[in-house]
């Protein structure tokens, strides 16, 4: 080919082919192995993807099946569940967030593993941290709010703690240059860089915990996805159908207010 | 004017501007908590019953969920109550379990990169010149990016039967939608004089998309690729639970019989392969953002 001819780098003329047809054949028959290993069949998909164009088929139209008020009201549930989760979240990151800040707690080693020990944890799901919850403190919300603030807490100090670290000390300096409390230096040094940012980070965690919360219901923590696994078991396709698209209207308004907040907020 | 005037010009129209500001501040606040009043009353969450008096509930909690391990007998078998081994009963099935994660969720990354390849073309200004295509496939993307991973799994658990398969193709779904879009915006930010340059030559579109784009995006792809992979194995954790393959199963089991202690071992587990995950992962996008720098 004429075109690689005008490469010189190492690594790229013909030897470079060679290395790149090796690989991809390595890749692929990677690929094929862990295919084979999960017991993932072109038969199975087949009889898979044909049931699921029955159930998309049945999606049309869509329909409330006469129960409008309460896939509202499970819908509300599932707001205030990530309001909720995502206020516990704040109100217990900022403590953490504050001692992971190495800006306050000067031990290096402390700092090290205390972030370290936050990031650990920041991959867990809300459903994983719901399914115990529930189990532990019975059905209903009240494990659901647990759960998402248990999700959010690691990443949200670890946020917490790098904007406390990020923040200018030229304002809290000024502040302390005037004779005041430590206490009074965080209020008009430090809090009016803050709050704005941290009022960011905590509208994006509402938006996602929206989108967690709605899952909480398949293990019974409350809200619109016990009704939508309610639904998927019997087949009523056509409610589930609706339940999403009010579900998706229902995260673009929140996904808009929550922006327009943020510009606001600035 | 005289000086005082202005001095008192300035101090009414300070005092003006620091009540509205209160004004408006208060009036947030005000809004705000009632949201949230609202938010925990909806929610139940000072009023459920969790089954008697909070405190003990929670110390009740914490203690069936820490195992009693007793430090002289900490290395025997599993026969001895008390021991690691113990507590760690069933670790050869929990690691297959984690195998099928992992493999879920590189299966997924693998076909979600791919297709989200393809798509990011349909909707790149600079690769596809007709609007209508691009609109739709970007709305499209942003529907899949509202859907949870665990709906559609829940629906293709339906559809596939209870197993991996319908985990991988949930998560191969949600990484088209997120990828696509990165891919998209990374494609729209290519140097367009080599693309340009190649057209000169007479190359025709593949040829274009090999020699002109792929060398420009192959980098950040697989940056967000590698990303994505650790957001998809800590996603694959929690499928099982709604029956799609992997140790969200094993969780869910630990669950049914209320081994609260077993459940804590399993998550621990979980959460330190993950945690390797995102540190080797991480070492290898440094890597790449690094070559990326170095050449021009």
């Amino acid at each position: 080919m004429s075109v690689t001819s005008v490469h010189t780098r190492p690594g790229t003329g013909s030897w470079g082919l060679i290395r790149g047809i090796l690989w991809t054949t390595l890749g692929l028959a990677a690929v094929v192995a862990i295919s084979m290993d999960l017991g993932l069949s072109p038969k199975g998909m087949a009889a898979g993807f044909e049931k699921l164009g029955q159930f998309l088929v049945a999606m049309v139209p869509p329909s409330d099946g006469g129960d409008f008020s309460r896939i509202l009201t499970a819908l509300m549930e599932t707001l205030a569940m990530a309001l909720a989760g995502t206020c516990l979240a704040v109100l217990a990151a900022i403590p953490l967030g504050i001692i992971g800040a190495k800006n306050v707690v000067r031990n290096p080693l402390f700092h090290f593993l205390y972030r370290r020990g936050l990031d650990i944890f920041r991959g867990v799901p809300a459903l994983v941290w719901a399914l115990i919850f529930v189990a532990a403190f019975g059905l209903g919300p009240f494990g659901g709010v647990l759960a998402l603030a248990a999700a959010d807490i690691p990443s949200l100090s670890k946020l917490f703690a790098e904007a406390l670290e990020n923040g200018d000390p030229g304002p809290v300096e000024g502040v302390r240059a005037a004779g005041v409390s430590p206490l009074l230096e965080l209020r008009f040094g430090l809090a009016p860089q803050m709050a704005p940012i941290m009022a960011s980070q905590c509208l994006y965690f509402l938006e996602s915990n929206f989108r967690h919360a709605a899952v909480l219901g398949i293990v019974g923590a409350g809200g619109i996805g016990f009704e939508l696994e309610e639904r998927i078991r019997v087949f009523a396709f056509d409610q589930v159908a609706f339940i999403i698209l009010l579900y998706i209207v229902a995260v673009s308004l929140l996904d808009t207010a929550s922006g327009w907040l943020r510009r606001t907020l600035r | 004017m005289s000086p005082d005037d202005a001095i008192s010009n300035f101090e009414t129209a300070r005092r003006r501007q620091l009540r509205r500001q209160w004004l408006k501040s208060s009036a947030g606040l005000l809004i705000s908590s009632l949201l949230l009043a609202a938010a925990f009353h909806q929610s139940q969450f000072f009023t459920a019953d969790i089954g008697g008096d909070p405190a003990r509930r929670i110390l009740d909690f914490l203690s069936r969920l820490v195992p009693e391990l007793r430090g002289e007998v900490l290395f025997r078998g599993t026969e001895t109550p008390g021991s690691l081994s113990a507590w760690f009963y069933d670790l050869p099935a929990w690691l297959a379990a984690i195998r099928e994660t992992l493999e879920m969720a590189a299966l997924a990354t693998v076909f979600g990169a791919a297709g989200a390849t393809l798509v990011s073309f349909l909707c790149s200004r600079n690769l596809m010149p007709w609007a209508p295509v691009r609109f739709v496939v970007r709305r499209s993307l942003e529907v899949i990016r509202t859907l949870p991973d665990l709906v559609l799994a829940l629906i293709l658990v339906a559809a596939f039967g209870a197993g991996p398969t319908a985990g991988v193709i949930a998560l191969t779904v949600s990484t088209v939608g997120s990828l696509g879009k990165l891919f998209a915006e990374i494609n729209e930010e290519v140097d367009p004089r080599q693309l340009e340059a190649l057209d000169a030559a007479g190359a025709g579109l593949l040829t274009r998309i090999r020699f002109g784009l792929i060398p420009q995006v192959l980098p950040n792809y697989a940056s967000y690729s590698l990303l994505r992979l650790e957001g998809n194995v800590a996603a694959a954790g929690a499928l099982g639970i709604v029956g799609a393959g992997g140790i969200g199963l094993e969780l869910q089991r630990a669950i049914t019989y209320t081994e609260f202690s077993t459940y804590l071992a399993i998550l621990l587990l979980l959460v330190s392969v993950i945690f390797v995950i995102d540190l080797t992962s991480e070492a290898i996008r440094h890597r790449l953002i690094l070559s990326q720098d170095r050449e021009p």
